[in-house]
């Protein structure tokens, strides 16, 4: 029953664009119109631009090698020679930052689409079926709810070893009940409607009334929850490099550069100060932009 | 209700085995050897035969589905059994540890309380004022900030008087005294600070075009009185839920809380128990954890169908 599903070849990210192209050109305009109205979400669209930009190029912009010791340079204060200072080797901070935000990214990108992907499968499959099947995944969903999950990724992490692989892999493999929660409430409601029994009287198959009917107009509160995510993978991401866990030295992580900074605080600030607020500033853009997107789908805005 | 309650306590069970299997396969999968790691240099000295034994005396070398089994079994009847590694029972580690995590979370949440309804309440009512932008663009902050980075600058500017003012001890437990649970609570209750200002601030809102509030109103009640009896009242019905589900959460970030202010509490126990596979030790921690959030989750679901008559146990 559930394999049907599996087996098509099943890509939420092309269901998105479904939507668009389905949808009245009114409406999407209406959406983007919303969006920009709301000078928070701007703000936080133009940090998030800003970081996947540094991402893709920073090794093009960083005025250093990230990984360069230079002894006679160390714990060199924020200057017109190292703009954010140096570290106890005399690596510099900026260059350092930059190259972490390419990891950071790519770790909270492809874990979070782990997440939604198994959510949007689990939660279509125990909305549309309920039963036993229902019952199993929503006790999952409760033990994940109910499993501290920095725990579950420390365990994890130190049987496959740390690396950037087993961070996405694990952050993805419990980031997905809040999505599959979602995902089922949104079936529940729309498997009701006329139009989904029209489709199914018209003798369309599960996946396809699932792809057509359900997938795209289900599909809103789940990509709020998924940008929203963003935001908490690289929160988790950057404690469990701070607890040594993360990616390993002497590649630059945000979490593992506080980790290490601190050992410097009270002489050299900056060492810590600036990856955290380097952290602050991209996860509060991806909540911004979760913010806002929230608002611009919800149909009933307040007042 | 007593139905209600029954049934929810027997789902707990599959979800308890749930997280006890998932946690006990991934235990036996991990690296590190209890026995190397408890006997230290002594390890070396000792000749296999013995090292077997000691094995064999801790149940080490049966199959996996034998450990498996004998562990749930004796878990089923509460006995957690003895710490691979500190020689002390399981039991006697949480009952040290668990009442002072839980004072690290009752302070966290008390914190996020104190915070967060006010601000919640101030922000709605004059909502698009520069007062609320600034609380909306705050509790955003607050939510963006690792736990770990914000108990460090906590501890650059209010410990110590070379780089701010010595107000509050750097870390540690001090027997209890309440100064030492300040900053500790101020850095875990911020995060859920912010998500409770959230929710307190939208569902204020939408409880204001209320029906019930305009009657209220058009009855002549003084502002002050529907403010409290009608608004207030139905507004923090959705904060209840919130404070419940987020218990987790303050479990999780209590143990890096507890990192950096090296809080005896249960998060300091278990990452060196994982370090040296502690197994026992594991099991026990996440048990009682797990049990916490299912209890706390329960609990808000009978509050919340208590203070809001429309919703019915079914």
């Amino acid at each position: 029953m559930t394999t049907s599903i599996q087996d098509k070849d099943y890509h939420p990210k092309s269901s998105v664009a479904q939507l668009s192209d389905e949808s009245s050109q009114g409406s999407q305009r209406r959406f983007v119109r919303a969006f920009m109205r709301n000078r928070i979400a701007v703000v936080g669209l133009v940090i998030v631009s800003i970081m996947i930009f540094v991402a893709l190029f920073g090794p093009l912009i960083a005025p250093y090698s990230p990984n360069k010791t230079n002894a006679a340079d160390r714990l060199q204060p924020p200057g017109s020679q190292y703009f954010l200072g140096t570290d106890e080797f005399g690596r510099d901070i900026f260059t350092r930052l930059l190259y972490g935000a390419r990891i950071s990214l790519e770790v909270a990108f492809i874990a979070q689409t782990i997440s939604v992907v198994l959510g949007i499968l689990m939660g279509l499959v125990s909305g549309w079926y309920g039963g036993w099947v229902d019952d199993v995944i929503m006790r999952l969903t409760d033990a994940l709810f109910a499993l501290p999950s920095l725990v579950f990724l420390i365990v994890w992490v130190s049987i496959m070893e740390p690396s950037k692989q087993s961070i996405f892999i694990s952050l993805g493999l419990i980031g997905w009940a809040s999505v599959a929660r979602m995902m089922r409430s949104q079936v529940l409601v729309l498997k009701e409607l006329d139009y989904v029994t029209a489709a199914h009287a018209l003798g369309a198959t599960v996946p396809q009334i699932m792809l057509r009917h359900v997938l795209p107009n289900g599909i809103a509160p789940v990509i709020v929850l998924a940008s929203l995510g963003v935001a908490g993978v690289i929160l988790a991401e950057s404690g469990l490099s701070f607890l040594g866990l993360g990616v390993q030295i002497p590649n630059p992580s945000w979490g593992s550069m506080i980790d290490t900074g601190r050992n410097y605080f009270t002489n050299a600030w900056w060492y810590a100060i600036f990856p955290g607020i380097t952290i602050m500033i991209t996860v509060l853009g991806f909540n911004f932009v979760g913010d806002g997107l929230r608002d611009a789908l919800d149909p009933k805005q307040y007042d | 209700m007593t139905k209600y309650i029954g049934r929810r306590i027997l789902q707990m069970i599959p979800t308890l085995w749930i997280i006890y299997t998932i946690t006990f396969v991934l235990a036996y999968l991990m690296p590190g050897d209890p026995i190397r790691a408890s006997l230290g240099e002594e390890y070396y000295r000792l000749d296999p035969a013995e090292i077997a034994a000691m094995e064999e005396q801790l149940g080490l070398n049966r199959p996996f589905t034998v450990q498996y089994l004998d562990f749930l079994w004796k878990t089923a009847r509460l006995d957690l059994g003895r710490s691979y590694i500190q020689r002390e029972n399981v039991v006697d580690i949480i009952g040290y540890r668990l009442p002072r995590t839980l004072q690290l979370m009752v302070g966290g949440m008390v914190v996020a309380l104190l915070i967060g309804i006010p601000t919640g309440i101030v922000s709605a009512l004059k909502q698009y004022s520069w007062i609320d932008h600034s609380v909306v663009v705050l509790a955003l902050i607050g939510l963006s900030m690792p736990v770990f980075w914000q108990g460090l600058i906590a501890q650059l500017f209010l410990t110590q008087s070379k780089t701010g003012i010595a107000l509050f001890p750097v870390a540690g437990y001090g027997d209890g005294q309440l100064i030492y649970m300040v900053l500790p609570s101020l850095v875990l209750g911020t995060g859920l600070a912010a998500i409770i200002t959230r929710i307190t601030r939208a569902s204020m809102l939408e409880v204001r075009g209320q029906d019930f509030i305009k009657t209220a109103q058009s009855k002549g009640l003084r502002r002050h009185t529907v403010l409290v009896r009608h608004h207030l009242r139905n507004a923090l019905i959705p904060v209840v839920t919130v404070v419940g589900i987020q218990v987790g959460g303050l479990m999780t970030g209590s143990l890096l809380t507890e990192t950096i202010f090296n809080w005896p509490g249960l998060g300091r126990a278990i990452v060196p128990a994982i370090q040296t596979r502690d197994t026992p030790v594991i099991m026990g921690i996440l048990v009682y954890g797990a049990l916490i959030v299912l209890f706390v989750n329960l609990i808000t679901d009978l509050l919340y169908a208590i203070i809001d008559p429309r919703i019915r146990f079914s």
